[in-house]
């Protein structure tokens, strides 16, 4: 009888997990939905203007890229860090491979993966 | 891209003033399939040469050869992970995060690492594993699993199910997380856990510990680790330099267990690692065990490397 309890338990936590991770990624996406939305209309709407714009967004596109390389340094030693010692830089295919095992040996999540191999690559 | 990888690392221990050597290899091959495939295998290959009576020179016997997992990984959303076939076994944070030798910070393994991870160290089965953001504020990880019976040695592997959860803070940078676990045969019993890990932000200090109780035995360690890299002299060496301590202590169960010590222990060991280069790192550490056998010193020196082999043209990362 205990068993039985045990194990319903063990697969309601399951169930709770799954469901709780299926909706983060829902919320994401949808909120990369609204973000590309939202993008597709700032340059319809600026479409006249986009190349003398080009340079302030070139501009931001490098502050985020610096900005994704800094979170990404700051995932890397809060998770990586815990278990190991830094390693030094791989060809970025190597670190892809090296960052997706880790992904699941270190249960990283997508969003953390794409920020630690940028900073590891670039 | 596959890759090798893996570590390799000859290790020499004296235990009551009996030599052992230990050269030891464990390759590692990743192999991606599709965007969302992952099949991983890890072998070890070792071999313990010991002193013979009458004879001069280290003698061992055929090279032990095993497949300690070979498991393929399922990325079913951001935030979990199916993986099924064997796997190593997540009760607490040794066996899966610390075990390979160019990782752990002390050779030698914690007195209680037999506990809840089966007979041969993995489990055979299906897991559900992954992490995701609760709150800003922290992070949390989890693993299901469920192991079935198998008899066939060395890929043996106990009937379970267990659970293991962690909660990392990154702002304190400070893990916590407990294991439970329900055997399925044998004496039924539940086995459970708990596991901290602490890096002080201020320090270059790694602080884990691990607890776990089981009928067959219960203890805990402790294992602080500083790096020296805040010393103002011969910076470029004490910055490769980690002074390491561990305390653990094991307390035996109801049960035997011929992977436990069959009485209680205690040890206290200190160690100092060097990190020449990345991967390469020599480490010795003295430690002291207590028991109602006797007591004993263990002296263990290791030269461990850690590689990484592209099986294949390593360019972009697409």
């Amino acid at each position: 009888m205990r068993r039985e309890w045990i194990l319903v338990c063990s697969v309601g936590l399951m169930a709770c997990l799954v469901r709780s991770a299926i909706a983060q990624q829902q919320e994401k996406s949808g909120k990369d939905s609204v973000v590309v939305a939202a993008g597709g209309a700032s340059t319809a709407n600026s479409n006249s203007s986009h190349d003398r714009r080009s340079p302030k967004a070139l501009g931001s596109s490098a502050s985020e890229q610096r900005a994704a390389r800094i979170e990404g340094e700051k995932i890397f030693r809060a998770n990586c860090g815990r278990c190991h010692q830094p390693p030094h830089q791989f060809p970025p295919r190597v670190m892809a491979m090296a960052i997706r095992h880790m992904r699941v040996r270190a249960m990283l999540t997508d969003e953390d993966m794409r920020l630690i191999l940028t900073y590891m690559t670039q | 891209m596959p890759l090798l990888t893996g570590s390799t690392g000859f290790i020499t221990n004296f235990t009551g003033g009996q030599p052992d050597l230990h050269p030891i290899v464990t390759p590692l091959v990743l192999v991606p399939i599709g965007r969302r495939w992952v099949f991983e295998t890890r072998a070890t290959f070792e071999n313990d040469l010991v002193e013979v009576p009458g004879r001069s020179g280290f003698h061992g016997g055929p090279v032990q050869k095993e497949v300690e997992y070979a498991e393929l990984d399922f990325l079913l959303t951001s935030y979990a992970t199916v993986t099924v076939g064997r796997f190593l076994t997540p009760f607490g944070i040794f066996n899966e995060r610390l075990y390979p030798v160019w990782i752990r910070n002390l050779q030698s393994d914690p007195l209680i690492l037999p506990i809840g991870i089966g007979p041969s160290n993995a489990s055979t089965g299906g897991m559900i594993r992954g992490g995701f953001k609760a709150r800003p504020q922290f992070n949390i990880n989890y693993a299901v699993y469920f192991s079935a019976l198998s008899t066939t040695s060395p890929v043996d592997s106990d009937r379970f199910a267990g659970v293991r959860t962690g909660i990392f803070m990154p702002k304190a940078r400070l893990e916590v997380g407990g294991s439970f676990q329900h055997l399925l045969e044998q004496e039924r019993s539940n086995l459970f856990g708990f596991h901290a890990i602490w890096q002080p932000t201020l320090l270059p200090l790694d602080i884990r510990a691990e607890y776990a109780n089981s009928k067959r035995g219960s203890g805990y360690w402790i294992e602080p680790a500083y790096k020296l890299s805040q010393l103002p002299f011969l910076q470029n060496e004490m910055r490769r330099m980690q002074l390491v301590a561990r305390y653990q202590q094991f307390f035996t169960g109801d049960l035997v267990s011929d992977a436990l010590p069959p009485i209680d222990t205690k040890e206290c060991e200190f160690g100092l690692n060097y990190y020449f280069m990345d991967g390469l790192k020599a480490s010795g550490d003295y430690g002291r065990q207590f028991s109602g056998a006797g007591n004993l010193n263990v002296w263990t020196m290791a030269l461990t490397y850690r590689f990484v082999i592209p099986l294949g043209p390593a360019g972009s990362a697409r």
